[in-house]
């Protein structure tokens, strides 16, 4: 066999993968009657179906590609991303359980649907919506761009980066449009264990390569005598005070405590998702989350994270050519079948989370802000056509997006996390918080859009665009954008709550808050237990993301002009995050379990049944609707041009 | 069975056989590519696993292989073994390569044998085989 004839395998496991592909949709499809059950799978997804596919879309692909590609040129300074599976399952466990009951008693299937029942709020509705389409064409269309292009390396340009993208696209768009939720959720499970385990035996690979766990931290040992290689080992103290990047700061500034904390942040902005969510409501049992939280994401996918990834990424910071793409390209000159296989399975993850957040784009798009707005007397059938249109317009946007401005692409999806995490206190307002009030949780997430924003590229880029220079760039005092935006956000929360009145909600509003305080009320037991777990869950916090990263430094062992001096045989930070994601599965059994936050509950949920209400012609007023909003874009428009014409450039 | 039910085993049965069964492949070909035994063996084991976690599947639903399974997993043997014949009579086969196939071979024959032993014992394992004519073949097992 030589390295010729390697990209039949790739094409041999690709079609395969797009038979078993098309084999679920065409199940899905059957199952969903064409429509009647598209959009959330008649909510019949088993609890492991969904604690699989919640896990695999917030880990699998994306980790594998960024989170080792980042420890292979930044070294462990940011081991935020070693504990990222206990980061994922926190708002898992702080969140699922009520959202799913609060859906069942509404018979709600988005996060969307919930906004719009609890507040009453179009604004977090289009919120939701515009991070779902961030979610579905910049943060997967960047994972799918990297893929594009390892398939182009994979087949020795046989393959255009174009083309693959094409054939990516075009896959990932049949399964979503033939069989919906039911077919991302079926074909996602595969798509999930096929991915996790590639993930395994790529770092099985860059580990014998290596010449095992001793030799690579030998080499790691080596790599640390280096002059400049403490930023590789060692969290750089607690903050820098710079400017940010772009402005002052340098990127090896960033291996700051606080930077990785707010990394941790953003990564918990997953789980808040309207794509996380979507999976959530489309599942048929609440008694899952626990276990699924628990056990998946925190433990397996966790560990898998801790330590497959950090090998895969250890192996490519000792050996530059050890990178992804470096091992799969040696593996296809020996070993092509297993080359393509892992690529299939790197990229079954990265479908996941994709056709995921085009389904869910498409269905916010459509069925919550173009329904409901403009075209409410929208029947089912139509509803569900329309969405599949708009679906394929997004792929295409995502794919056109991908190949001729990936710099955009990039801004785009630097937002998807950051602004996903603002999405935290409206759903604490619904599911813990009662203090929040409506415009409360409304503000504070406009706060929070605006902060993200402003410390993101895509913000300060369209303002130097219009002429108004900032005087930060990207994370300024080395602290995330979903920190800065949490900071105004949380402000704007605390503020307005104080100053407004806690008992105006509306009628679903008043249900759900019945509903939570009288079915899921903790009990006696688990509320003496509170401040023990409010103590733990900061200790953890502050000692494996927090500023007591900095302990990490030295806990296990020194770095000195002979190399690294560890005392466990690897990298002291890589040691303390080991010990951070052990502690933080045990943290996550604690609050799930013992706090009652996730854990398992039978009780029969019966639809509410809202007032009855005089239904009216809503015609007019969307038609007036719509004219007024293509006046707005057209004013907006001009607006921005006149501007930019007078300042900027 | 419930329709959920069933599509639930399938889709374990599917992930079982897209990774212990293309890892397995993979491994078989590595080992037959540099005439390395052990690695052919490491991809004969992950096989049998496979078969291994497909049956504990099936207990697990109370569910036998379906007809389309059987039928793929005797026409991949069958298409396994014609290679492996005409290879052995083209005379390109190394030691290795010999050995690596007899123990596939022998290895899934026994487990077929083992197989059908115990759940249907020796006499109702040979009556698998054994169809009188205008019998019903509804059943799935």
């Amino acid at each position: 066999m030589n390295g010729q004839s390697s990209p039949i395998w790739l094409m041999v496991f690709g079609l395969f993968y797009v038979s078993v592909m098309l084999y679920w949709a065409r199940v899905a499809a059957r199952e969903n009657g064409d429509h009647e059950t598209y959009f959330s799978a008649g909510h019949s997804l088993s609890p492991w179906i969904s604690a699989l596919i919640l896990a695999g879309a917030s880990v699998s692909g994306w980790f594998v590609l960024g989170g080792s590609e980042m420890i292979a040129t930044h070294g462990f300074g940011l081991p935020a991303v070693l504990t990222a599976g206990v980061a994922l399952a926190l708002p898992g466990v702080l969140f699922f359980k009520r959202i799913w009951y609060v859906g069942q008693r509404l018979r709600l299937s988005s996060q969307a649907e919930i906004f719009r029942s609890y507040y009453e709020s179009d604004f977090l509705v289009v919120v939701s919506t515009a991070i779902a389409l961030l979610f579905a064409i910049g943060f997967a269309g960047l994972q799918m761009r990297v893929l594009s292009q390892m398939m182009a390396l994979l087949t020795d340009g046989l393959v255009s980066p174009l083309g693959a993208g094409v054939v990516l696209g075009t896959v990932l768009f049949a399964g979503v449009v033939i069989g919906g939720m039911r077919a991302v959720g079926y074909f996602g499970v595969i798509q999930t264990v096929v991915a996790y385990s590639a993930t395994a035996v790529l770092a099985g690979f860059a580990l014998f390569w290596s010449g095992g766990f001793a030799a690579l931290n030998s080499g790691l040992a080596e790599l640390a005598a280096r002059p400049d290689a403490a930023s590789l080992f060692s969290i750089d103290g607690v903050i820098h005070f710079t400017s940010g990047l772009g402005r002052g700061g340098d990127p090896a500034e960033a291996d700051t405590a606080v930077a990785s904390l707010s990394l941790a942040l953003a990564f918990m902005g997953f789980q808040a998702s309207p794509l996380a969510l979507k999976i959530v409501l489309s599942t048929r049992g609440g008694n899952g989350f626990g276990a699924g939280q628990t056990w998946v994401m925190a433990g397996v996918f966790g560990g898998l994270i801790a330590f497959a990834m950090a090998i895969i990424g250890a192996a490519g910071l000792v050996d530059p050519a050890m990178s992804v793409s470096g091992m799969l390209l040696k593996l296809q000159a020996s070993s092509p079948w297993f080359s393509g296989w892992i690529f299939i399975g790197i990229a079954a993850g990265v479908q996941l989370l994709a056709g995921l957040a085009l389904l869910t784009a498409g269905e916010s798009l459509v069925r919550h802000v173009y329904k409901p707005y403009f075209n409410s007397s929208l029947s089912r059938r139509s509803t569900v056509t329309l969405t599949r249109i708009v679906i394929a317009v997004m792929a295409v946007v995502a794919m056109l997006l991908q190949s001729l401005t990936p710099v955009t692409l990039s801004a785009l999806a630097g937002l998807a996390l950051p602004l996903a995490f603002q999405l935290w206190t409206p759903l604490l307002g619904v599911t813990w918080l009662r203090w929040i009030t409506r415009p409360a949780a409304v503000v504070g997430v406009g706060f929070g859009v605006v902060g993200v924003i402003l410390t993101e590229p895509l913000g300060y880029q369209v303002l130097a665009f219009l002429g108004l220079e900032l005087p930060w760039g990207r994370w300024p005092w080395t602290i995330h954008s979903a920190a800065w935006g949490m900071a105004a956000n949380l402000a704007a929360v605390f503020i307005i709550s104080a100053i407004t009145n806690r008992n105006v909600f509306g009628e679903e509003a008043v249900e759900i808050r019945r509903f939570l305080s009288g079915t899921l009320r903790v009990s006696t037991r688990a509320r003496n237990l509170t401040s023990t777990a409010w103590s733990v869950g900061l200790a953890w916090v502050f000692l494996a993301i927090g500023p007591g990263l900095i302990f990490g430094n030295s806990a296990f062992g020194t770095l000195g002009v002979e190399g690294g001096s560890w005392r466990v045989g690897m990298p002291s930070l890589w040691a303390w995050a080991l010990a951070g994601w052990v502690t933080g599965v045990g943290l996550i059994w604690f609050l799930a379990y013992r706090m009652e936050m996730a854990s398992p509950y039978t009780t029969d949920i019966p639809a509410y049944q809202p007032p009855r209400r005089l239904s009216h012609d809503r015609r007019p007023a969307e038609r007036e609707r719509l004219r007024v909003l293509v006046i707005a874009a057209a004013a907006v428009f001009l607006a921005v041009a006149v501007v930019a014409f007078s300042f900027g450039g | 069975m419930p329709r959920l039910a069933t599509v639930e085993r399938d889709l374990l049965v599917f992930s079982i056989w897209a990774v212990l069964g293309l890892l397995g492949l993979g491994f078989l070909l590595e080992g037959l590519t540099r005439d390395a035994y052990p690695l052919a063996l490491i991809g004969i084991l992950l096989v049998v696993a496979g078969f291994v976690a497909h049956i504990i599947v099936n207990q697990i639903f109370g569910k036998g292989f379906r007809r389309g399974e059987t039928a793929l997993g005797i026409g991949a043997f069958g298409a396994l073994a014609l290679v492996f014949i005409a290879a052995w009579t083209a005379g390109e086969l190394s030691m290795a390569d010999y050995a690596s196939g007899l123990t596939l071979f022998g290895v899934l024959v026994a487990g077929l044998v083992a197989y059908l032993a115990t759940r249907h014992g020796l006499r109702g394992a040979f009556s698998q085989f054994h169809f009188k004519p205008g019998q019903d073949e509804g059943n799935d097992r």
